[in-house]
């Protein structure tokens, strides 16, 4: 299995929501690949020791967000008609959660709004350095 | 279809009430955790529902019928005491089932045998606590049955084993089976389950799908720069299940709604508002602790 999926059943995030993740997560950075196919419900749900109708309600929602696709008797694949319109959403769907929860911390930290956006611009400093803005 | 029905179920010894007006529903391929406290009900739920015990009142349906004996051709139980003869080999109680059960595939038992390294060749006095639990489980899983009954069934059993237990459960789950369970371990209900039902004191505290649970019940903490003050009519709100004020903190344990009440406490100005997630165990502590000072007071 190219893409090793991780949840963790103890925390307090739905198994299912962190799953819808993890596979975003994935086709967002290329290891799991348009066209490739998804573990079977059931192989998944053994693999990760969890209930196997969270793995499915994981993957109907998957679908709805058209980022894989389930045929009947074939399996669940990452959608090959998607392109990069439904991919970039993938990867903007996981970004702005991880930025969200950075914020909603930085905030309850007892920050202020411009204190984190230096502190922001400064993480962008570091980690964007040398590529520019825009015009790399 | 809801493959288990327990409706209105009271069961009383003496004018003592062990279930007291429980009704719970597991649907068709769903798998449920019974978790509480000791004496919370939980065994006498599984009895009453099995037909091991009379009922004071209520009804139970297992597959839309009445339990009769035909009921246990598709319906396994794992009772949370041994009851095997103990007498008997592993294999001649294994051949007592190839008899008694229509559906007992016997190479799925030899397959589960060797799983939980039993030797048959043994008599059932002569295994470890943990070894007879796993051949009532060998017993259970291997009539391949549609309904499955497990009275805290990793118990006695080591990790590798209960993880084993669980394994066999969500096969048996992704294969079309319903599932229900009693455990004292939350994080084998979080893992297996899909649903969960809190017993204390003979009654259903909670129940629900447990990721929607964990999307519900959050805490909302407050932060103010001196004394913590509370909304009015926030403490009884019904979106509230608890609330603490210790100085300038305040907690509430919050059912739903959340960012509501994250928005409602906001208006105070305080320092910060912060949401934290509730794992399944922070939800069962707070169901089952929280009602006991209540009942004190009544």
């Amino acid at each position: 299995m190219p893409a090793v999926f991780t949840v963790d059943p103890r925390s307090g995030i739905p198994l299912y929501l962190q799953l819808i993740e993890q596979v975003k997560r994935a086709v967002a950075l290329g290891t799991l690949m348009s066209g490739e196919q998804l573990p079977t419900v059931k192989a998944l749900a053994l693999d990760l020791t969890v209930n196997p109708n969270t793995v499915a309600r994981a993957y109907r929602e998957l679908e709805r967000d058209r980022v894989i696709e389930t045929s009947p008797g074939r399996g669940s694949f990452v959608r090959t008609d998607n392109g990069t319109a439904d991919v970039r959403r993938a990867i903007d769907d996981v970004g702005a959660g991880i930025l969200g929860t950075a914020v909603r911390e930085a905030r309850a930290l007892g920050l202020e709004r411009d204190a984190v956006r230096t502190l922001f611009d400064r993480a962008l400093e570091r980690w964007f350095a040398g590529s520019g803005p825009e015009d790399s | 279809m809801n493959t288990i029905a327990i409706h209105h179920l009271v069961k009383q010894y003496g004018d003592q009430p062990v279930v007291d007006d429980i009704s719970l529903d597991v649907a068709e391929g769903s798998v449920c955790g019974l978790l509480g406290p000791n004496g919370a009900g939980k065994t006498t739920t599984f009895k009453c529902l099995l037909g091991l015990v009379a009922p004071t009142s209520g009804t139970i349906t297992v597959e839309g019928a009445p339990v009769t004996p035909a009921t246990f051709e598709r319906l396994a139980y794992v009772p949370e005491r041994s009851v095997l003869y103990d007498w008997m080999t592993v294999r001649e109680l294994m051949e007592v089932a190839r008899r008694t059960y229509s559906s007992y595939d016997g190479a799925r038992a030899a397959e589960l045998g060797a799983l939980f390294k039993i030797d048959s060749r043994k008599k059932i006095k002569r295994l470890s606590k943990g070894q007879q639990s796993a051949v009532q489980l060998m017993l259970a899983f291997s009539m391949r049955p549609h309904v499955l009954v497990l009275d805290e069934p990793a118990s006695g059993l080591d990790p590798v084993f209960q993880r084993v237990v669980l394994d066999l459960i969500i096969d048996a789950a992704a294969g079309g089976a319903t599932v229900l369970f009693s455990s004292h371990q939350i994080g084998q209900v979080e893992r297996a389950a899909d649903r969960v039902a809190i017993l204390k004191g003979g009654k259903i505290a909670l129940d629900g799908d447990i990721d929607t649970l964990k999307g519900q019940q959050k805490i909302v903490e407050a932060v103010f720069d001196e004394a913590a003050i509370a909304p009015n009519g926030l403490a009884s709100d019904p979106r509230v299940q608890r609330l603490e004020r210790s100085g300038r903190i305040l907690r509430a344990h919050v059912i739903s709604d959340a960012a509501g009440i994250a928005r409602e406490l906001e208006a105070l100005s305080p320092k910060a508002v912060s949401i934290y997630d509730l794992s399944l165990e922070d939800i069962f502590l707070g169901v089952v602790s929280d009602a006991a000072p209540t009942q004190g007071d009544a």
